[in-house]
C-alpha cells in the first residue's frame, strides 16, 4: 500500500472514530436489549412444562368445549361432536346476543355491547374536558410570566419559579393519573362505590385525562407563535389568547387524539366488565364462573373483538374526517 | 380567480361547534343508557368505611412488605420484557408482511409477479390477523390460555405479547409506509428493488418512531404485566388484590407506590427519548 | 448495450407525455451524443423534468420512443431496465437523502442498483474498508471529505446536494442527469454545484444533461442549450448561437399569455 493511500485510511478511521453518537440513545438502547435478554435468563419460565402432554390433553378438551353446547354431547368418554348445524348454530348465537344470563343485569351480548360502547364514549369525553383543565398549566408557552410578549421588563425570579412550580407541578399530576392501569383503578373504586357503570368510567376517565392531558399540553406548545404574538400586543389576556388563539389552532388535533383514545376506551371497557361492571366483560366473566361455559366465554370474547374492529373502524373514518376538514 | 374557486376555509367553525355538540350530546346519551346518577358516587356506609380506611392509608405506606413489593415488581419488569422481545419480534415480521411499499411496484416498471399474486393475499392475511390478535384485550387472552391449559409463566407472557405484537406491527407498517417517498422514488430511479427502497430508503427514515412508539409501549407492557397479577400471575397486581381483599391498606399503598414509581421513571425516560430523535 | 466506464448518448423519437389531460412534452426530437453537456432552460412546467425523468426509465412516453444507448427503453425487460437506470445517475431537486443516515450510507445507497439484497445490507450496514474509501474520495472530489460519517440531516443544503452528486457518482454512471440542482441553494454556491458537475462529467468523460433556471449560468457552463416551454421544443443551439431575442421568447411569451389567462 502507498504511503497516500495508507493516509486515506487513517483519516477515514479518524473520522469513524470521531463520529457523532448519541450517549443517551445507546445507553437507552442498551438497557433495552439487556432488560429483554436478562427477563429470560432470570424469568421462572419452564418450558417442559408448558408444552407437556398434559396441557396438550387440556387443550384438546378446551377446543371441544369451545362448540356451541348443542352441537356436541358428553358420553362416556367426555365430550363428542356433533356434525356441525348452521342453524342450531345461529339459534344458539342468537339466544346469548338477546337473552339475559342471570347475575350479569343485561339482556345479553348486544346490550352488554352497547354499555360498553356508551362507558368509553362518557369516559373519554369525562377525560377530554379534565385534560382541557389541565393542559394550559402544563404548556411552558402559556402558563409562563409573560406569555407571548418580547420580553421588554423581564420579570422577577420568584414570578418566573413560581410559574415553573405550576408547569412542574401540573405535569406531576398527569403522570400519576396515567400511571396506574385502568384495571387497578377501576379495582379500588369499585370497592367504594356500588354502582355497575361509574368505577369503570372514572377508572378511564382519570387515566385517559393524564394521557390526554400530556398529548394536548405538547400541542399547544406547538402552535404558531405569531398570531399569539400579535393577540398580546393587542392586548388579550392569556384566557383570551386561549379561547381565540390557541383552542381553534389545536382542535383539529384534539379531536384526534380525542378518537384514538376513545378506541382503546372501548378496547379497556369490554375488560372492566370481568370486575363486574355493566360491559362484556362481565358476560365473559359470567361465562367462566358459571361453570366454565367456554363455548359461551369464546362467544362473548368474540363479540368483543368484533366490537372492538367496530371502534376501530368508526375511530378510523372520523380522524380521516378530521384531517381532510382540517 | 372567481369567488367559486376560493379555497374552503379548512374545518370551518360552524361544523366545529356542531362536532363538539355531537360529541357531548353522545355523552349525555351513554349517562341516561347506563341508568347512571351523580347519587351513585357518594359511597354507601360499607364503601364510605373502605375509603376513608384506604384513603387515610395513603400518607401511612407500610414499609415490612417493601421487601416482597420489589420482589414482585421485579417479576412484573420480567414478564413484561419478555413479552416486549417477543412482540417486538412479532411486530417486525408482520409489520413487514402488512406494509405494501416493498410489493407495490414502481411507477413505471408496474409490479413484479410476486407484487401482482402472492403479496397482495399476504397482505390481506396479515391485516387480518393482526387484526384479530390487537382486538382481543392481553387479560381475555390470558383468560383463554388459562382455559385452555391453565396459566404458566410463558402463556402469562404470550398473552401479553399477542396483542402487542399485533398493534406494533400495524403502527410499524404505517410509520414505514407513512415516511417520506423522496429517498425512496432516488433509489428507485437508480435502480433498486422494491425490497432495498423498503429497508434502505424507508425504514431508516421511520426508525426513530419506532423506537420511540416501541418505549412507550414497554411502559403499556409494565401495566397489562401488573393487571395480570389478578389473573393468577406472580406480579404485583396479585399482591394488591390480596392486601386490599384483608384490609391491609397500609401495604396496598406500598405497592402502588412501587408500580407508580417504576412507571413514571418510563414515562419520563421515554418523553426524553422522543423528544430528543423524533423531530 | 450499456456499459460502465463507457458514456451513453440520448434520443428521443417524436416524444409526447400527457398526463391525465395535460401534456406535459408534445411531440420532441432530440438527440444527445455520448459525452456531451446540454443544459434543459425553460420556464418551470416547460417539461425539463418529464424529460430528464423519460430519459432514465421513470416516466414512459405516452408516444414516441426514447433510445438509450441505442436501445429502445421500451423494449428493455425489466432486468434491462433495471440496468439501465443503475447506470445513469439522477441528481434531483430535492429531498432525496435519508436525512437520518450517515453520509457515507447514503453515498453506498448509489449502488443499491447493481447488488443484490444481501450484499448492499452489508454494504450499508458494515462497509468494507474500500467502499468507504471510494466514498470517501468521492466526498473529496465534492469537496467535503470531512462529513463522510457525519449525519447527513446536520448538513447544508448545498452540501446535502453534494452529497447527492457523490452518491450519484459512487453509481459508476455512463451519464448525470440533474433536474434542478440548484434550486433550493443560494446563487453563489449554485455556480460552485454546476461547475463541479460539469467539470466531474467533463473529466470523467459522462454525459450531462442539466434541468436549469439560470439562463447566465447555462450560457457559461454550457456548451449546447436546449429551450422548452409549454412542452415544445423551442431551439436547440450551440450556447454562442442562442440570442438575447431567443431567451426573451421563452420567457416573455409566457407573461404575455398569463395576462391574457387574468384577463
Amino acid at each position: 500500500m502507498s504511503v497516500a493511500a495508507h493516509d486515506v485510511e487513517a483519516r477515514i478511521a479518524a473520522l469513524k472514530r470521531e463520529r457523532p453518537r448519541s450517549r443517551f440513545l445507546r445507553f437507552s438502547l442498551g438497557c433495552f436489549l439487556l432488560l429483554m435478554v436478562a427477563s429470560w435468563v432470570r424469568g421462572d419460565f419452564d418450558f417442559a412444562d408448558t408444552f407437556s402432554a398434559q396441557r396438550g390433553e387440556n387443550l384438546e378438551r378446551f377446543m371441544m368445549t369451545v362448540r356451541p353446547k348443542p352441537l356436541r354431547e358428553r358420553t362416556d368418554e367426555g365430550w363428542v361432536a356433533k356434525p356441525w348445524d348452521w342453524d342450531v348454530a345461529a339459534d344458539w348465537a342468537g339466544e346469548r346476543l338477546t337473552t339475559g344470563v342471570s347475575r350479569a343485569e343485561t339482556e345479553g351480548g348486544v346490550e352488554a355491547a352497547i354499555g360498553t360502547l356508551a362507558i368509553a364514549i362518557l369516559a373519554v369525553v369525562l377525560a377530554a374536558l379534565g385534560s382541557l383543565v389541565f393542559c394550559w398549566f402544563a404548556a411552558r408557552n402559556v402558563a409562563t410570566p409573560q406569555p407571548f410578549a418580547p420580553s421588554a421588563s423581564p420579570p422577577g425570579p420568584l414570578r418566573r419559579w413560581a410559574w415553573r412550580g405550576v408547569v412542574g407541578s401540573t405535569r406531576v399530576v398527569l403522570i400519576l393519573l396515567r400511571s396506574m392501569p385502568e384495571y387497578i383503578l377501576a379495582y379500588l373504586i369499585m370497592s367504594m362505590l356500588g354502582s355497575p357503570a361509574w368505577p369503570a368510567v372514572l377508572a378511564l376517565a382519570i387515566h385517559n385525562t393524564g394521557i390526554l392531558g400530556r398529548l394536548n399540553a405538547e400541542t399547544i406548545e406547538n402552535v404558531q407563535r405569531r398570531p399569539l404574538v400579535a393577540l398580546r400586543a393587542l392586548g388579550a389576556g392569556r384566557a383570551k389568547i386561549a379561547a381565540v388563539g390557541i383552542w381553534p389552532a389545536i382542535m383539529p388535533r384534539f379531536l384526534l387524539y380525542f378518537f384514538y383514545r376513545w378506541e382503546t376506551c372501548v378496547r379497556e371497557a369490554t375488560v372492566l366488565g370481568i370486575l363486574h361492571l355493566a360491559s362484556l366483560g362481565w358476560l365473559i366473566d359470567e361465562a367462566k364462573a358459571r361453570g366454565f361455559k367456554y363455548d359461551e366465554m369464546v362467544f362473548f370474547i368474540l363479540l368483543g373483538v368484533v366490537l372492538v374492529l367496530v371502534g376501530d373502524v368508526v375511530s378510523a373514518v372520523c380522524r380521516r374526517l378530521v384531517r381532510r376538514a382540517s | 380567480m372567481g369567488p367559486d374557486r376560493a379555497p374552503r376555509r379548512p374545518f370551518p367553525l360552524r361544523t366545529r361547534g356542531a362536532v363538539l355538540l355531537v360529541l357531548l350530546g353522545a355523552a349525555v346519551w351513554a349517562f341516561l343508557y347506563l341508568d347512571m346518577s351523580f347519587a351513585q358516587l357518594v359511597p354507601n356506609e360499607g364503601g364510605l368505611e373502605i375509603a376513608q380506611g384506604f384513603f387515610s392509608s395513603a400518607v401511612a405506606p407500610s414499609s415490612e412488605v417493601l421487601g416482597t413489593a420489589v420482589r414482585s415488581l421485579e417479576a412484573t419488569v420480567i414478564y413484561a420484557a419478555a413479552a416486549m422481545s417477543v412482540s417486538l419480534l412479532l411486530g417486525l415480521l408482520l409489520g413487514f408482511l402488512a406494509s405494501t411499499a416493498w410489493w407495490s411496484g414502481d411507477p413505471v416498471g408496474g409490479r413484479t409477479l410476486f407484487g401482482r399474486t402472492v403479496a397482495p393475499v399476504l397482505y390481506g392475511v396479515t391485516r387480518f390477523v393482526i387484526g384479530f390478535m390487537r382486538s382481543v384485550h392481553e387479560v381475555l387472552w390470558a383468560m383463554l390460555f388459562l382455559a385452555a391449559f391453565g396459566i404458566t409463566p410463558i402463556s402469562a407472557v404470550i398473552a401479553i405479547a399477542i396483542p402487542y405484537g399485533g398493534t406494533l406491527a400495524k403502527i410499524f407498517s404505517e410509520m414505514i409506509d407513512e415516511s417520506d417517498r423522496g429517498p425512496a422514488r432516488a433509489l428507485r430511479a437508480a435502480g433498486a428493488s422494491g425490497l432495498q427502497v423498503y429497508f434502505f430508503g424507508l425504514v431508516p427514515r421511520a426508525l426513530p418512531d419506532m423506537l420511540a412508539y416501541a418505549f412507550y409501549r414497554f411502559e403499556c407492557a409494565l401495566r397489562s404485566s401488573a393487571v395480570l397479577g389478578f389473573f393468577g400471575v406472580a406480579t404485583i397486581g396479585r399482591d394488591i388484590e390480596l392486601a386490599f381483599l384483608t384490609n391491609r391498606y397500609g401495604e396496598v399503598w406500598t405497592y402502588i407506590y412501587v408500580l407508580m414509581a417504576v412507571i413514571v421513571v418510563f414515562d419520563v425516560w421515554s418523553g426524553h427519548l422522543r423528544k430528543r430523535f423524533v423531530a | 448495450m450499456i456499459a460502465p466506464g463507457q458514456a451513453s448518448g440520448f434520443r428521443l423519437d417524436g416524444v409526447s407525455v400527457r398526463f391525465g389531460t395535460t401534456a406535459a412534452l408534445s411531440d420532441v426530437n432530440l438527440h444527445i451524443e455520448a459525452g456531451e453537456a446540454v443544459a434543459l432552460v425553460g420556464p418551470s412546467g416547460a417539461g425539463k423534468s418529464t424529460l430528464l425523468r423519460l430519459l432514465n426509465g421513470t416516466v414512459r412516453p405516452t408516444s414516441g420512443r426514447v433510445y438509450v444507448d441505442g436501445d429502445a427503453l421500451a423494449s428493455l425487460s425489466r432486468a434491462g431496465l433495471k440496468r439501465t437506470r443503475a447506470a445513469i445517475g439522477f441528481v434531483h431537486q430535492d429531498l432525496s437523502l435519508v436525512p437520518n443516515l450517515r453520509v457515507v450510507q447514503n453515498v453506498m445507497a448509489g449502488r443499491l442498483g447493481r447488488q443484490g439484497f444481501l450484499s448492499s445490507a452489508r454494504s450499508m450496514l458494515l462497509p468494507r474498508q474500500a467502499e468507504a474509501r471510494r466514498a470517501y474520495e468521492l466526498l473529496e472530489r465534492v469537496g467535503i471529505p470531512e462529513k463522510l460519517y457525519a449525519r447527513t440531516d446536520t448538513l447544508s443544503g448545498g452540501q446535502q446536494q453534494r452529497v447527492a452528486v457523490a452518491r450519484a457518482l459512487y453509481q459508476q454512471p455512463v451519464a448525470l442527469l440533474a433536474d434542478e440542482p440548484v434550486s433550493s441553494v443560494d446563487p453563489a454556491r449554485a455556480r460552485d454545484t454546476v461547475e463541479l458537475l460539469t467539470r466531474i462529467s467533463r473529466e470523467e468523460g459522462l454525459t450531462l444533461v442539466m434541468s436549469i433556471h439560470n439562463l447566465e449560468l447555462a450560457r457559461e457552463c454550457f456548451p449546447r442549450l436546449v429551450g422548452l416551454r409549454a412542452g415544445r421544443l423551442v431551439f436547440d443551439e450551440s450556447a454562442g448561437e442562442v440570442g438575447e431575442d431567443e431567451f426573451h421568447a421563452l420567457y416573455d411569451l409566457q407573461e404575455a399569455e398569463m395576462l391574457a389567462d387574468g384577463a
